[in-house]
């Protein structure tokens, strides 16, 4: 469908070309969301192609696939020169690890444009950095150079941090600060990470197939180890694992709607992403010696969460640290070193996306209409906005892993997977399966049914705006969707986590 | 002809020369003072034009020189670029900024002849003419520091820095003569021949403690010249004192000069002794950086928060001294060159607020973004770039400068290498906190006063600095070849280095 067109980087150009003209609208300022959610529109529709053609024809040969011969065979396959005396090339493809989430990109991108529709301060800033955000996460999910890659990862620090910093709640300015510096001294563990690949590779390319390779023949044990052990804390700490997860709850509770949705539902999955394309395929070596580290921390990242939550007064602090629990089952898929594990644990960053992105939105709708998001505060709101209480209900069993909506196949997988690894070792994640319903249910019991609060003033609370309804209704359709059909994901996840195992010494 | 057959090495030092004598003249004739600006701007364009398409286009080449003083090479070619880049900004930030002071013609003759005396210190490839450029550099931005003698700061500034800067130069004659005494020769190149006796019918010379001393005593002088912990003090008052485009110059070029004579003096010159000097400079790399970021956090004048910056932007540099590599030299020599566009475009935004009484403190930057959107996000890019943030320039020259240590540590021996690119990476988190802070300042605080129009002038040099910065940033590969090219010329120096 796209012979000959460079795909991928018109769909990362497009964002770019749109916030460019939304910083530059001057006074028209009003005309930012319109601008905004065309060409974040545009780059969704793009990508919906993308991923039809990626589906419908997968020919091996035509112009634009890209053998990996024992790595990762792409499509859309695009590379060019930049920085050739130090062998940096511009290459950009998508295979079964970054469809989905390339997609989810597009796909939350606009959501959230169209989510903050009411946005009145200084418009033209807000949605030109929501583009230039989504830029960076795009280029994160595509590139294929170590480089580039780590240029992608630290440009999409600095529209978030003023995101959080400008539009954010009362405590904005340490969140954004504690955001920006936390995130970055892990960046900067990966980047010596990327340095010593690249010199001990010896190919003098930071291109990513040409860093596998040599890898498997160039990377000792002990390198591996050691430059995994660095690459994992970069990638962890986006992710977030505990103990290095306390920017995540203060950067979410102060940060816009769309922002934490664009936090949780993208940012957290390049450290998800990043482990499983680039630490674990270039250091499998180095991933194997850590493999109960990783272990530990998911399993420890599973339950502080999940018990940290049963805690929360406030709803989005609450939905902020059920995060961290959620993305420790990624990690905890990871570490089985297993097919059904590693992909569940792919899977679920797609699933975590789709459903912490309604999660995030209910948390905004209620804050907007009843002005605080303090649970105990909150109550018998379903008299109110019967809409709202059944789309967050729907989102609250979807997270807590409802059969037939998407996280279940997540996290069931991930459970049996580790099952086959550990056996009865299971007894600690899956205690967090009840804690999860249990702080789920409570908080909408307390919040959404039961007698009507007076702690408020309720008179003016009213249901759901058409522009946070149409987006959340949306998703929450796609959860049901990929609930029944996961499988429409797994089949091209499948095949590339093969190649990932494979380069590990038992399979 | 055979008067010019001996001068025609010294063509660029000339042309300075030439333009900076006749600028007091021009400002006895001239009533409208910018003309004084357009005119030194001519020389230094003359000069930009010439070296860059010497070292990225190819074609011209300078006349070769024919005295054993200068050494014309793309090592010294890249360095002359960097002064004369970052004169043309300053000149260019000048006009408003002293349009009610006196003596004008005086003081561009003064920036013309400092940057004259910078491109000799590049290109000298005696010790005499090294310490003949320091001095012609040094003496002339004395006297610019002091250039509103009617102004305590600024008197003050200069005073200081000419004790500081006298007692420096003290100290490096003094190790010249030591070495001088050692080696029988002034000549840089010449020192290693002589001590390895590699010269025939000569023996291997254990210089000893009379070495060692002049190379502590080196370390203090040009330590001074790029203000290295523990002899960093006056550069936050001098900067502070001084008119800001002028503090621009000492940050951006002057200190570029003290590199020049480090690389030079060091690793070609006492390379032979380098496992005496080589953990010392590491260990004073690492501390440079991380005082002078500690100090910076809690400064509340930005032009003392951006002195303390090019202190520890010194410590970054320092790196390349122990790594020793060609690839070191020509990540120094690239985070020279985008430090020089970064440090001396921050200082113009600081001119720029100077000049229309915005004011210079750090509370000044609260809401700049609605007073002057141009100069809130030409700083933005600026301090994003001082901290190393992709895809702009400073990120680009930090990655190759500290992945040169990354790569020499795995050489067998130098293992300790890695821990001056994990300082490096350390310090530059650290650094983004005041970075991030005033830009927190400029976008996310509410200021007073309306908004401001700049002078056209300034706009064009801050314009110019943020365009190099996301130029170098988005297309380093031509800046990348030409200090990989300035660094080989530099090693062909010396015989024997790797």
């Amino acid at each position: 469908m796209f012979e000959g067109v460079p795909i991928i980087s018109i769909i990362i150009l497009l964002p770019l070309i749109g916030a460019i003209m939304s910083f530059s609208l001057g006074r028209h300022d009003k005309y930012a969301k319109w601008v905004a959610l065309g060409f974040s529109t545009a780059a969704l529709v793009l990508s919906l192609l993308v991923v039809v053609a990626f589906m419908v024809e997968p020919n091996t040969g035509s112009e634009g696939y890209h053998e990996g011969n024992g790595f990762f065979d792409f499509q859309f396959y695009e590379e060019y020169s930049w920085i050739e005396s130090l062998g940096i090339r511009y290459i950009v493809g998508l295979d079964g690890l970054s469809i989905a989430l390339f997609v989810l990109t597009t796909l939350l991108s606009t959501i959230s444009i169209l989510f903050s529709w009411d946005t009145k301060l200084r418009p033209k800033e807000y949605f030109g950095l929501m583009l230039v955000l989504e830029v960076g996460v795009l280029g994160v999910f595509t590139t294929l150079d170590y480089f580039v890659f780590y240029v992608f990862w630290e440009i999409v620090l600095i529209p978030m941090y003023f995101l959080i910093g400008v539009w954010g709640g009362p405590n904005k300015d340490y969140a954004a600060i504690k955001f920006f510096i936390y995130t970055h001294i892990a960046s900067l563990a990966l980047l010596i990470a990327i340095m010593a690949m690249y010199f001990e590779a010896g190919a003098n390319s930071f291109g990513m197939e040409d860093i596998w390779r040599a890898g498997q023949s160039e990377f000792a044990r002990t390198f591996q180890i050691a430059v995994f052990a660095a690459a994992f804390f970069g990638f962890g700490v986006k992710l977030p694992m505990v103990p290095f997860h306390t920017w995540l709850p203060d950067a979410h509770v102060e940060a816009p709607t769309a922002g934490s949705v664009l936090l949780a539902g993208l940012l957290l999955k390049m450290g998800g992403y990043g482990i499983i394309r680039v630490a674990m395929p270039t250091l499998p070596e180095g991933a194997e010696a850590l493999q109960l580290v990783m272990a530990a921390i998911a399993i420890a990242s599973i339950l502080y969460g999940a018990l940290v939550c049963l805690a929360q007064r406030d709803l989005k602090k609450m939905v902020a640290f059920s995060s961290i629990s959620h993305m420790g089952f990624v990690l905890l898929g990871y570490a089985t070193f297993t097919q059904v594990g590693v992909a569940a644990g792919v899977f679920q960053m797609f699933a975590h996306g789709l459903v912490t992105a309604v999660l995030f939105m209910m948390c905004g709708v209620v804050q907007h209409h009843c002005g605080t998001r303090i649970i105990q505060d909150l109550g018998g709101l379903s008299k109110k906005m019967p809409a709202a209480s059944t789309m967050m209900t729907i989102g609250f069993l979807a997270s807590l892993g409802l059969p037939g909506l998407v996280s279940f196949a997540a996290e069931f997988m991930v459970l049996a997977s580790m099952f086959d690894t550990w056996a009865l070792w299971l007894f600690l994640p899956i205690i967090s399966v009840a804690i999860t319903a249990a702080y789920y249910l409570w908080a909408l019991q307390r919040s959404m049914f039961g007698p009507l609060t007076t702690k408020i003033d309720t008179s003016h609370v009213h249901d759901m705006n058409w522009y946070e309804s149409v987006p959340v209704g949306l998703l929450l359709a796609l959860i049901a969707l990929f609930g029944v059909f996961p499988l429409v994901v797994f089949q091209y996840i499948d095949p590339a986590v093969r190649i990932v195992l494979d380069l590990f010494g038992g399979g | 002809m055979a008067v010019w057959n001996y001068l025609d090495g010294f063509f660029p030092q000339l042309l300075l020369i030439a333009f900076a004598l006749v600028m007091p003249a021009i400002d006895y004739v001239v009533k409208d003072k910018r003309v004084l600006a357009w005119a030194s701007l001519v020389p230094l364009l003359v000069l930009a034009a010439l070296f860059t398409e010497w070292l990225f286009i190819g074609g011209w080449e300078p006349p070769a020189s024919d005295i054993a003083l200068l050494e014309v090479s793309m090592f010294s070619g890249l360095f002359v670029l960097v002064f004369v880049f970052v004169g043309i900004v300053v000149v260019l930030g000048s006009p408003e900024f002293i349009k009610a002071d006196k003596n004008q013609g005086e003081y561009y003759a003064l920036i013309l002849l400092a940057i004259t005396g910078m491109t000799v210190v590049a290109e000298a490839a005696d010790l005499i003419a090294l310490f003949v450029g320091l001095e012609i550099a040094g003496i002339s931005s004395f006297a610019l520091s002091g250039f509103r003698k009617t102004e305590k700061r600024s008197a003050e500034a200069a005073t200081k820095y000419f004790i500081v800067g006298g007692f420096s130069s003290a100290l490096t004659l003094f190790a010249i003569s030591l070495i001088y005494g050692v080696a029988g020769t002034t000549q840089i190149v010449g020192i290693e021949p002589v001590l390895a006796g590699y010269v025939s019918g000569t023996e291997p010379i254990d210089a000893g403690p009379v070495l060692v001393l002049a190379t502590v005593l080196l370390m203090a002088g040009f330590g001074f010249k790029i203000a290295m912990v523990p002899f960093h003090m006056w550069a936050p008052d001098v900067y502070e004192g001084a008119p800001t485009p002028i503090s621009g110059l000492l940050a951006a070029a002057s200190k570029k000069m003290g590199f020049a004579a480090f690389f030079k003096v060091f690793l070609i010159g006492l390379i032979l002794t380098k496992t005496d000097w080589d953990i010392a400079v590491g260990a004073l790399a690492i501390i440079t950086m991380t005082v002078g970021n500690l100090i910076a956090v809690s400064q509340t004048n930005m032009k003392r928060l951006l002195a303390y910056s090019s202190i520890a932007q010194a410590g970054y540099v320092l790196i390349a001294l122990p790594v020793a590599t060609q690839y070191a030299v020509a990540g120094g020599m690239f985070h020279i060159l985008t430090h020089a566009f970064m440090k001396s475009g921050a200082f113009m935004v600081v001119a720029a607020m100077g000049a229309v009484a915005v004011g210079e403190k750090l509370d000044d930057f609260k809401g700049l973004n609605r007073r002057s959107p141009f100069l809130a996000l030409s700083m933005t890019l600026f301090l994003l770039s001082l901290a190393g943030i992709p895809p702009l320039a400073g990120f680009a020259s930090k990655f190759v400068l500290f992945s040169s240590s990354v790569y020499a540590s795995f050489e067998p021996g130098q293992g300790w290498l890695i821990w001056l690119a994990i300082a490096g990476v350390l310090n530059s988190a650290l650094s983004l906190y005041y970075y991030a802070r005033v830009i927190k300042y400029m976008y996310m605080e509410k200021g007073t006063g309306d908004s401001v129009k700049i002078p056209p002038m300034m706009a064009v040099a801050v314009g110019f600095a943020v365009l190099m910065v996301v130029g170098i940033g988005l297309f380093p590969d031509p800046f990348v070849s030409a200090c990989r090219d300035a660094a080989e010329a530099f090693s062909g120096l010396a015989p024997g280095w790797r």
